[in-house]
């Protein structure tokens, strides 16, 4: 079987939001909207002040609780681990939102929101509204790229390995601080990394035991 | 919100108490209101008090959840699904539909002729579930120690019944039957000293239970709510109606001033309504990244 996840090298991370503006840019994320986000935080008093980054995304647990929340399968957890959103199948009761206890989702409301106000939709907006016609009123997070990974095996790449079927953070990432790639696989990158430098979840007593985690 | 502080403090949920929010807020007391009116009606033989449930927990639960979601048209979805397997939305759903379906079915029936207690002990079995699925709803969500606790759905059994209770005796004192006024009154002293009981050892047993526990229950009671929780919820949601239960039990329901009663009952509602806002306001996230001194204070979503 295969699991897709993520490491993310916090002693790598720079916070130049890469990553978020990326995966903006991938989905064509409206306005607010945000897949992938950077928190930055300072911790301790002067002078012994550390500056802490975290990149944080959807975690794709494997014991989702949003899959268990949504009362019409419109989230469902796909065989590789993938948890995604069928947006035609979304009643927008936000309950996954809620049950979420990483905050990583988004109802999305305001369909007609322009990143000009009041001066209509640029070229690069229309696009994305064609390829990716977002649906007000549904919920939205991040889907691992899933569009890449799923068109990269189709071709016979290999997600993580080869930049087309990776997902668009991790290529975005000038320090290669996030690492993609099967966490069955005891010989990927992201398995190795995982063993090696002993990678942990955010909030793993929440037992939803993430597919992302964090090392450094 | 600052990008600083967007998840390094604890975050209240908003989702369902802000902007349209607050329909769900709505949505839940009525539906567990009207299934309560229903359910303690249906142990008097109350046909007018049966369809006023009926009615608050249909037109105004049912429509306020209805508005609320994203797409309302899809809500068939909800029942067709095999979401009831894991989902409580999806099963309240369920437990709503029988209860309405089968307790109309049992309405126009009484026009006739007695449509039999297994039918209503059925109904009945479904308006209690109904009472319970929105704090089955809200016990499921670990992210929020104030909600993620078993005496939650308790809570809301108890002002569910409570609430029933009050709103029966209410109809019950307006048509003359004194009689049947004194029997519910003496449920609704056993209720109200079971919620007197269970709201201190909610709030004491989530203060305890985790760091974010107890930082919802000093923002609803010291912080930001304070006034609102004790005012409203401990003054007029329960002193007032405590101040009833006394004095009709002192001087009898017969002498009790009518307007006394009806304004005890309004309080007990306003009450109920009032923790239940404040319970969905004051559940907070713990911060999804714990670094040490920006987590005092709660931020806003």
């Amino acid at each position: 079987m295969t699991n897709w996840g993520m490491i993310i090298d916090l002693q790598k991370c720079i916070g130049c939001y890469s990553c978020m503006i990326s995966c903006k840019q991938e989905h064509f994320l409206p306005p607010g909207v945000f897949w992938n986000r950077v928190i930055i935080g300072e911790d301790g008093k002067y002078p012994a002040v550390n500056k802490q980054i975290y990149p944080v995304l959807c975690n794709h647990c494997v014991e989702a609780a949003c899959v268990k929340a949504c009362p019409t399968r419109a989230t469902t957890r796909r065989d590789d681990g993938i948890v995604i959103i069928d947006y035609d199948k979304c009643v927008g009761c936000r309950y996954c939102l809620i049950a979420c206890p990483f905050q990583q989702r988004t109802f999305y409301t305001d369909g007609e929101k322009e990143y000009f106000p009041g001066q209509g939709l640029t070229e690069y907006e229309e696009i994305g509204r064609r390829l990716y016609p977002l649906e007000t009123g549904t919920v939205m997070k991040c889907n691992f790229c899933s569009e890449r990974i799923d068109a990269g095996i189709e071709k016979g790449l290999k997600p993580g390995t080869d930049r087309e079927a990776t997902p668009a953070c991790v290529i975005a990432c000038p320090t290669e601080a996030r690492v993609f790639g099967d966490l069955d696989d005891p010989n990927s990158e992201v398995s190795r990394k995982l063993r090696e430098e002993k990678g942990v979840q955010l909030h793993p007593e929440y037992g939803t035991e993430p597919s992302v985690y964090y090392v450094g | 919100m600052e990008t600083y502080d967007w998840m390094v403090k604890y975050t209240p949920q908003s989702e369902w108490i802000e902007r349209r929010g607050v329909l769900l807020w709505l949505a839940f007391f009525f539906i567990e209101l009207g299934a309560g009116i229903f359910f303690m009606a249906s142990f008097f033989d109350n046909i007018q008090a049966m369809l006023a449930g009926w009615l608050v927990c249909a037109i105004l639960g049912g429509g306020f959840h209805f508005v609320f979601l994203g797409k309302p048209a899809r809500f068939w979805r909800i029942i067709v699904s095999s979401g009831w397997q894991t989902s409580w939305i999806s099963r309240g759903l369920i437990f709503v539909s029988l209860f309405l379906i089968l307790g109309l079915i049992h309405l126009v029936l009484t026009t006739w002729a007695d449509s039999g207690v297994a039918l209503l002990v059925v109904i009945d079995i479904f308006a209690f579930l109904t009472i319970i699925y929105g704090g089955f709803a809200m016990n499921y969500v670990n992210g929020i120690p104030l909600w993620n606790t078993a005496l939650l759905p308790v809570l809301y059994i108890v002002s569910g019944l409570l609430g029933g209770a009050e709103i029966v005796l209410g109809i019950t004192v307006a048509s003359g039957e004194i009689s049947s006024g004194i029997a519910i009154e003496e449920w609704i002293r056993i209720l109200m000293i079971g919620y007197i009981i269970l709201i201190p050892i909610y709030l004491l047993s989530t203060r305890y239970t985790s760091v974010t526990g107890k930082a919802s229950i000093r923002y609803m009671l010291l912080g930001r709510w304070s006034q609102v929780f004790w005012g409203v919820v401990v003054l007029v949601g329960i002193i007032v109606p405590v101040a009833a239960i006394i004095s009709s039990y002192a001087m009898g329901l017969e002498t009790t001033p009518v307007a006394f009663l009806y304004t005890a009952i309004f309080s007990g509602l306003i009450g109920d309504l009032t923790i239940r806002y404040l319970i969905l306001r004051c559940g907070l996230y713990a911060p999804l990244i714990p670094i040490s001194g920006t987590q005092s204070t709660p931020v806003r979503s």
